[in-house]
């Protein structure tokens, strides 16, 4: 990995980390995103958000909170060369394994054409990218029963810090 | 009534940093009576300023300036890493000041004795314990017991441990000292929002103000120390918010900028007179840098623990800490709770696809403990410069360059181990080992005191071997990591150190 790479992935995961960037007032701007990515002929962003989906894959999440968190990557990008190029080599390797037809194959073997490739830079800048959104979005919290912050409620003194009740009797 | 003292007065003393370190010898010797200016890079927040938002937080705090190499977890904020700590205080034991007579020379080490003892250092971390809050001492109730603190407690006893306890966390069980009782908030490491957890930011600064005999400036960064022809530091040099440079005027100065920042003060301070860097004839200055081997290991439990609920890190196991070569490795380590939200259980415990995705499903189920452990010296573990980069005080980015020594992979192994068996005894499953995690919030030892002025930068009162009147002041002195978290022997060192520093003032040796 060079210099450059290390680099692109801390930004990708110090600075974006739990930012709330995402938030549904962006949907105008997250679009137009996603929409130029596609028309610049680097492919459909349908192929970044299917990656997104098998990286952290939860059945309970629907597929707009994936959308969402690659537009974010993808609205990062406009402005960012290196990132834009970090998603362009994703996108060609896993095509490059599978005859340009990644996106067309079953899960199985996009999981497997990933395995192949997640110890490339690009892999990691994109996983970083993904997991920083993704389990910082609210939908997701909600759905694993994370509530966020505490302070508001007067923390879990009277809200159920020390409730455990399944540990043995014994110990 | 905090004061103001005049760039060229020299009868202060000139403390960098505003951490465990800096903020405690600060507000000690102003306690005494002597005038203390205080330098810190950050900016001051106050308890308003603090959310329960891990990422705001840290673009708050965060010390992100550009570094290479291993990571670290520290702050730029008045208050330093004692904003973001999780406050666990434990003492080090009597064998952990003498590692290399108990352990013998190990390979690859560059093992000392510290130049003082337990003995020595107990009535400080008694004070140091009373000044902090530690829960269980001083008549301090115990912390409350969490439901991950239970969860470690029942597997604790489950796998026979005996010493499992909730006290040693300068964390208030109740208001004590001007500071409430915990309110089991859960984002200790966003900086507690109500002041429960001791901090220098909101305890030993503003008691430092109190006194009129202390003066704190924020976003001053210092960039060098000046000496004169004699030797002797005079004063430091630093740059404000606004770009412009200063320079204050010292009597004495005492440097405690965690390890990072205080190497690459003492070594841009270099001069004819010291051409590698100030305090450093011994070529050990940024050498000998400890993190402790550090694990974290989490695993789904078969029911509830709701993990985020209440403290970060709520009670710990003392029953591996001693020295046990049986177990094969030199010196011990201690178990704790941690507890982390989606993103970070994301990130700890790593990798991608269904078996990651589980353990975020399973989120309310999850249980982890995280181990600190011995971590010997090597010389190869060290801060050095980057040749060319400059970051934007002009300085050259610091490069840290850190490898597990053997004896720590040796450690890790046994406690991913000890920690699968406590989780599993309870019907933990998935259990997950990380080497490192959480590696980089402890840093210890490039200044390290040592008996002979060869081996170290610092004597047995963090005073520099080469210059009387410059101290470090922070966990750099450290000789060896010992397995405590650092914080408590930072304190206790730092109110001795001030003790030691008003005395040779009052002697008129300083």
């Amino acid at each position: 990995m060079n210099k450059g790479e290390t680099s692109r992935r801390r930004f990708l995961v110090a600075t974006i980390a739990y930012s709330g960037l995402i938030s549904t007032g962006m949907g105008a701007a997250l679009l137009r995103a996603s929409t130029a990515w596609a028309q610049s002929g680097n492919g459909n962003a349908d192929e970044l958000t299917r990656i997104a989906r098998l990286l952290y894959p939860h059945d309970g999440i629907a597929d707009a909170v994936y959308v969402e968190v690659i537009d974010s990557i993808l609205s990062d990008s406009v402005n960012d060369v290196s990132l834009k190029e970090i998603l362009n080599q994703a996108v060609t390797a896993l095509n490059a394994a599978q005859n340009g037809n990644w996106f067309e194959i079953g899960a199985d073997d996009q999981i497997k054409a990933m395995r192949v490739v997640q110890n490339e830079p690009f892999f990691a800048a994109i996983q970083g990218g993904v997991r920083v959104r993704f389990y910082n979005h609210p939908k997701v919290w909600e759905h694993i029963g994370y509530p966020g912050s505490s302070v508001e409620f007067g923390g879990y003194a009277d809200r159920g810090f020390d409730d455990i009740d399944w540990l043995p009797e014994d110990a | 009534m905090a004061n103001r003292y005049e760039l060229n007065d020299s009868s202060v003393v000139v403390v960098i940093g505003s951490g465990a370190g800096g903020g405690t010898v600060a507000n000690e010797l102003a306690q005494k009576g002597i005038d203390v200016v205080c330098l810190e890079a950050g900016s001051r927040m106050t308890l308003a300023d603090i959310v329960n938002n891990p990422g705001i937080m840290n673009a708050k705090m965060g010390w992100l300036d550009k570094r290479i190499g291993a990571p670290t977890w520290l702050c730029k904020t008045v208050g330093g890493t004692t904003v973001r700590w999780s406050g666990i205080t434990p003492r080090f034991q009597e064998h952990e000041f003498k590692p290399l007579s108990t352990y013998g020379k190990l390979d690859n080490t560059t093992l000392i004795d510290w130049p003082i003892t337990l003995d020595e250092l107990a009535p400080y971390y008694d004070r140091a314990e009373d000044r902090m809050g530690v829960s269980g001492t001083h008549s301090i109730p115990p912390s409350a017991e969490t439901n991950e603190f239970k969860v470690l407690k029942a597997g604790g006893k489950k796998v026979g441990y005996k010493e499992i306890t909730s006290t040693r966390a300068a964390i208030n069980p109740v208001a004590r000292d001007g500071r409430p009782g915990c309110r089991q908030i859960g984002f200790c490491w966003s900086g507690c929002a109500i002041g429960a957890k001791w901090s220098t930011l909101y305890s030993e600064i503003p008691k430092a103000e109190a006194t009129g005999h202390f003066e704190l400036r924020t976003k001053a960064m210092v960039v060098m120390i000046d000496h004169d022809d004699s030797g002797k530091v005079t004063g430091v040099v630093y740059v404000d918010e606004s770009g412009d440079t200063h320079e204050q005027k010292a009597r004495v100065v005492c440097v405690a900028g965690n390890v990072v920042e205080t190497t690459r003060l003492l070594h841009n301070s270099a001069s004819s007179m010291f051409p590698d860097g100030l305090a450093n004839s011994s070529g050990q200055l940024g050498r000998n840098y400890m993190r402790h081997a550090t694990t974290s290991t989490t695993a789904i439990m078969p029911g509830p623990v709701n993990f985020h609920r209440g403290t970060r890190q709520s009670g710990l196991i003392f029953d591996e800490q001693y020295h046990k070569p049986e177990r094969g490795f030199a010196g011990g380590y201690l178990i704790e709770t941690s507890a982390g939200d989606p993103f970070g259980i994301a990130q700890s415990v790593g990798g991608w696809g269904e078996s990651t995705a589980e353990y975020l499903e399973n989120y309310t189920n999850l249980a982890a403990t995280w181990v600190t452990g011995e971590d010997p010296p090597q010389a190869s573990n060290k801060i050095t410069f980057h040749d060319t980069e400059r970051d934007q005080y002009g300085l050259p980015v610091p490069v840290l360059n850190y490898e597990f020594h053997p004896n720590s992979e040796a450690m890790y192994a046994h406690a991913a181990m000890t920690s699968k068996k406590l989780l599993e005894s309870l019907g933990g499953r998935n259990v997950t080992s990380v080497k490192g995690g959480g590696g980089g919030c402890h840093n210890m030892g490039v200044a390290r005191m040592s008996a002979n002025p060869r081996d170290g930068v610092t004597n047995r009162w963090g005073q520099s071997h080469d210059i009387a009147n410059l101290f470090v002041s922070d966990g750099s002195v450290f000789a060896s990591s010992a397995a405590a978290n650092p914080t408590l022997t930072i304190v206790a060192l730092a109110i001795r150190q001030a003790d030691h520093i008003a005395e040779r003032m009052s002697r008129k040796e300083l």
